[in-house]
């Protein structure tokens, strides 16, 4: 696992692996082509020795042959003797073996000249050599074990050649060549292609490995350092060593990285700038709208006292400096989450209580449309009240804004590691695919609908940052006019992530509305 | 009469608020800078400080420094940022209280009347918590007859815990009890006026025996000697 893992991430192994396994093709095929031709070279060397050596040796033998043969056959006896005891002597040195068989006749022979030297077994010369001998009545050569009669073995080449005795007739003669010095060199040749082999792929192995790596270095160190570009550490650069490819690489990098660095910076002020115009915006305005407030309320307090048209503008004036408040005061959120400014005061909070208290807080009519369904038993998050609490605000508002009359449903349900609180409604709802605009700031549904009430237009978008702030989720739910499904889910214990939804933001009986696709077509 | 000392430097905000609290049946000074605070403090003693936090001279939450150093009139901050940051510096300053802008006239008369209001006594001897004894006729504690010295709103704060011993307080109960909230939910306010009075009263404020937090719910009364944490 760890090999193929190193095989498939590391480029260094990959190549050095990569040519270790063609130069090992490679040497095998030069290193078998030579040896072959090595050993054939050897072997004809001493096939052509031999041969040569059989012939002399057996003219030597019939000139001797040939001088006795006037004589007596004690004399031939002797000859005969004399010569095997001569290839005896000599066998050791040599490397040869000599054999003087019988040619196997019907005749009766007077004296069985058969020999063979040293403790050779006749059984050397193999049968088939034999047969061609007297065939042929020329030299023939066979490669052929050469068997002693102690039980040892050897590779050799068997030569045979008729030969004439006198007074006894005709003999098979064979000259055996033990081929153990040829098998020697052979092995020794074999042994140091083996040795130079390996030494060699190593060696290729070693150096691709310092090469590629001469190469790879810089492109991981490039590889590295753009990772933590990419991870925002914008200062980094590559270090620049001479004036090679990869020095170039790295100078365009750094050149890169800077220019990045610079647009980025750009952006980064230019939307703190924004961001401080917005915050600053809002501050300042705060301190005239409250005079202003404070005025108007003056005016508002004593609209008893004016005409008709002057108090209804002194409340028309209120309300919207209310509005107006409001709005203000979303800004100032809203700048205050784009500066990522927005500090957590996290502490136990009793979600239950927090709900109700909120519901009667937006909902203080005696008609009470809104249903909470919730444990009696508190259920404690670590949050932010202030947040938790603007959140449920804003869903509250939210689907009061909506709900056309008919009830609202709220319903908190805990698991082991997360909060969920519901707001459903049945009221207008809104499209399939605007499920995610929604928490878009200032988005409407539809734009030409007269508003409701006094929403600012950034209550769901605030509602999703404070829920995302507490790395919790806001998931929205709604089809036309068959109302809609708000889901806030907190994790219970703050910064740590949740693994379960304990409510689905799909309603339960609207699961089974659900089609597929392909049958909705047909609708 | 009643004198308010209105600190801010906007001019026309200051005369307005001026034209409310005098409505209400208030006198007022007001003041636009925050280094001639002083002068006039010692001048004319107000029996209320609405302060600023923006100020040339001396910012608000110096000023409220400077003022708790002699004395513990009640000090509501004005403030135009609803900052947690900045809402904690002026209650760790001594602040009891704060009102964010734009606020409604009719709730800043209701929150002053709140800090300026007396506790009537009913009990008026015997209230202890733990080893500390409530004189509420001379709004004082002492410990072993030493007197403690606390703002009227710690003091408020104190009585309404000790006056319960077994009761639990939840934070937005404290708020309606003592700083006469409705429907308020910043519970920064509570947390930093508990943790100022416990730096006054605990015998160790990191291990605290009079006033104990009760986790997920608030505060209440404890008995020294229990470890109830």
């Amino acid at each position: 696992m760890g090999a193929v893992q190193r095989w498939r991430s590391s480029l260094v192994w990959r190549v050095t692996g990569n040519s270790v396994l063609l130069s090992l093709g490679i040497i095998w095929l030069v290193g078998s082509a030579l040896f072959s031709q090595i050993s054939s070279g050897i072997f004809n060397e001493k096939l052509t020795n031999s041969l040569s050596d059989s012939q002399s040796s057996l003219r030597s033998i019939e000139v001797q042959l040939d001088i006795t043969q006037f004589q007596n056959d004690a004399a031939v006896k002797k000859s005969v003797d004399q010569i095997m005891t001569v290839a005896s002597i000599s066998s050791n040195t040599a490397g040869r073996e000599i054999a003087l068989l019988h040619f196997p006749t019907k005749l009766p022979i007077a004296t069985n000249y058969q020999r063979t030297s040293n403790l050779l077994s006749p059984n050397s010369v193999p049968n088939s050599l034999r047969q061609l001998v007297r065939k042929k009545g020329e030299q023939q050569w066979q490669r052929s074990d050469i068997h002693y009669l102690g039980g040892k073995v050897e590779q050799g080449i068997v030569v045979g050649s008729l030969l004439k005795i006198p007074r006894s007739g005709t003999y098979e003669v064979y000259f055996l060549y033990s081929l153990t010095s040829v098998d020697k060199t052979l092995t020794l040749i074999r042994n140091s292609l083996w040795f130079t082999g390996f030494a060699l792929i190593f060696l290729i192995g070693l150096i691709t490995w310092l090469v590629i790596r001469q190469v790879v270095i810089p492109v991981r160190e490039a590889a590295d350092i753009a990772e933590k570009l990419s991870a925002g550490d914008l200062g980094r650069r590559m270090e620049v060593h001479g004036e090679n490819e990869i020095a170039r690489l790295a100078i365009s990098f750094n050149e890169m990285a800077v220019s990045m660095q610079q647009q980025i910076s750009r952006l980064e002020n230019l939307s703190r700038l924004q961001q401080r115009f917005v915050s600053d915006v809002s501050h300042e305005l705060r301190t005239p709208l409250t005079t202003i407030r404070m005025a108007s309320e003056v005016i508002y307090s004593s609209r008893k006292t004016f005409s008709g048209n002057i108090s209804r503008s002194a409340e028309l004036l209120l309300a919207q400096i209310d509005r107006f408040d409001s709005l203000l005061a979303d800004l100032l959120e809203v700048s205050r989450f784009d500066a990522e400014a927005a500090v957590m005061v996290v502490e136990p909070v009793d979600v239950v209580t927090l709900l109700r208290r909120t519901v009667d807080y937006l909902h203080p009519s005696k008609e009470r449309i809104i249903k909470v369904i919730a444990p009696k038993e508190p259920v404690i998050v670590e949050a932010d009240s202030r947040r938790v609490e603007r959140i449920f605000r804003n869903l509250i508002t939210n689907a009061l804004d909506h709900c056309e009359g008919k009830p609202i449903e709220i319903t908190v349900v805990e698991s082991e590691d997360a909060v969920a609180v519901g707001v459903r409604d049945y009221g207008v709802g809104f499209q399939e695919r605007d499920s995610v605009r929604l928490f878009d700031r200032f988005w409407r549904a539809d734009p030409s609908r007269a508003r409701i009430r006094g929403g600012t237009g950034l209550g769901l978008s605030i509602a999703l940052e404070d829920a995302k702030l507490h790395q919790g989720t806001l998931e929205a739910w709604g089809r036309l006019r068959r109302g809609a499904n708000f889901v806030l889910t907190l994790p219970k214990v703050s910064g740590i992530e949740f693994s379960t939804h304990p409510i689905s933001v799909i309603p339960e009986a609207e699961l089974s509305t659900i089609v597929a696709p392909e049958d909705r077509e047909e609708i | 009469m009643t004198l308010i000392m209105v600190v801010d430097d906007d001019q026309d905000l200051a005369e307005m608020l001026g034209i409310v609290l005098t409505g209400a049946g208030f006198e007022v000074d007001l003041v636009n800078r925050g280094d001639e605070v002083m002068d006039l403090f010692h001048a004319q003693p107000p029996d209320l400080v609405l302060l600023d936090v923006m100020l040339p001279g001396l910012t608000g939450i110096e000023v409220c420094r400077e003022i708790r150093v002699e004395s513990m009139v009640p000090i509501v901050m004005l403030t135009a940022k609803g900052d947690t940051h900045d809402v904690v510096l002026g209650l760790e300053a001594g602040a009891d209280d704060y009102m964010v802008k734009p606020f409604i006239p009719s709730e800043l008369v209701a929150r002053i009347k709140t800090r300026l209001r007396r506790i009537t006594a009913q009990n008026a001897s015997g209230l202890k918590i733990g080893d500390i004894a409530i004189d509420q006729l001379a709004h004082s504690i002492n410990r072993d007859g030493k007197v403690i010295p606390l703002t009227r709103l710690e003091f408020d704060l104190l009585v309404a815990l000790a006056k319960e011993p077994g009761r639990v307080f939840t934070r937005e109960a404290l708020l309606s009890e003592v700083w006469g909230y409705r429907h308020a939910t910043d519970t920064r306010l509570v947390n930093v006026h508990v943790q100022r009075l416990r730096s006054k009263v605990e015998q160790d404020p990191e291990n605290p025996e009079l006033i104990v937090t009760v986790r997920g719910v608030g505060y209440k009364a404890g008995v020294p000697g229990t470890s109830e944490q």
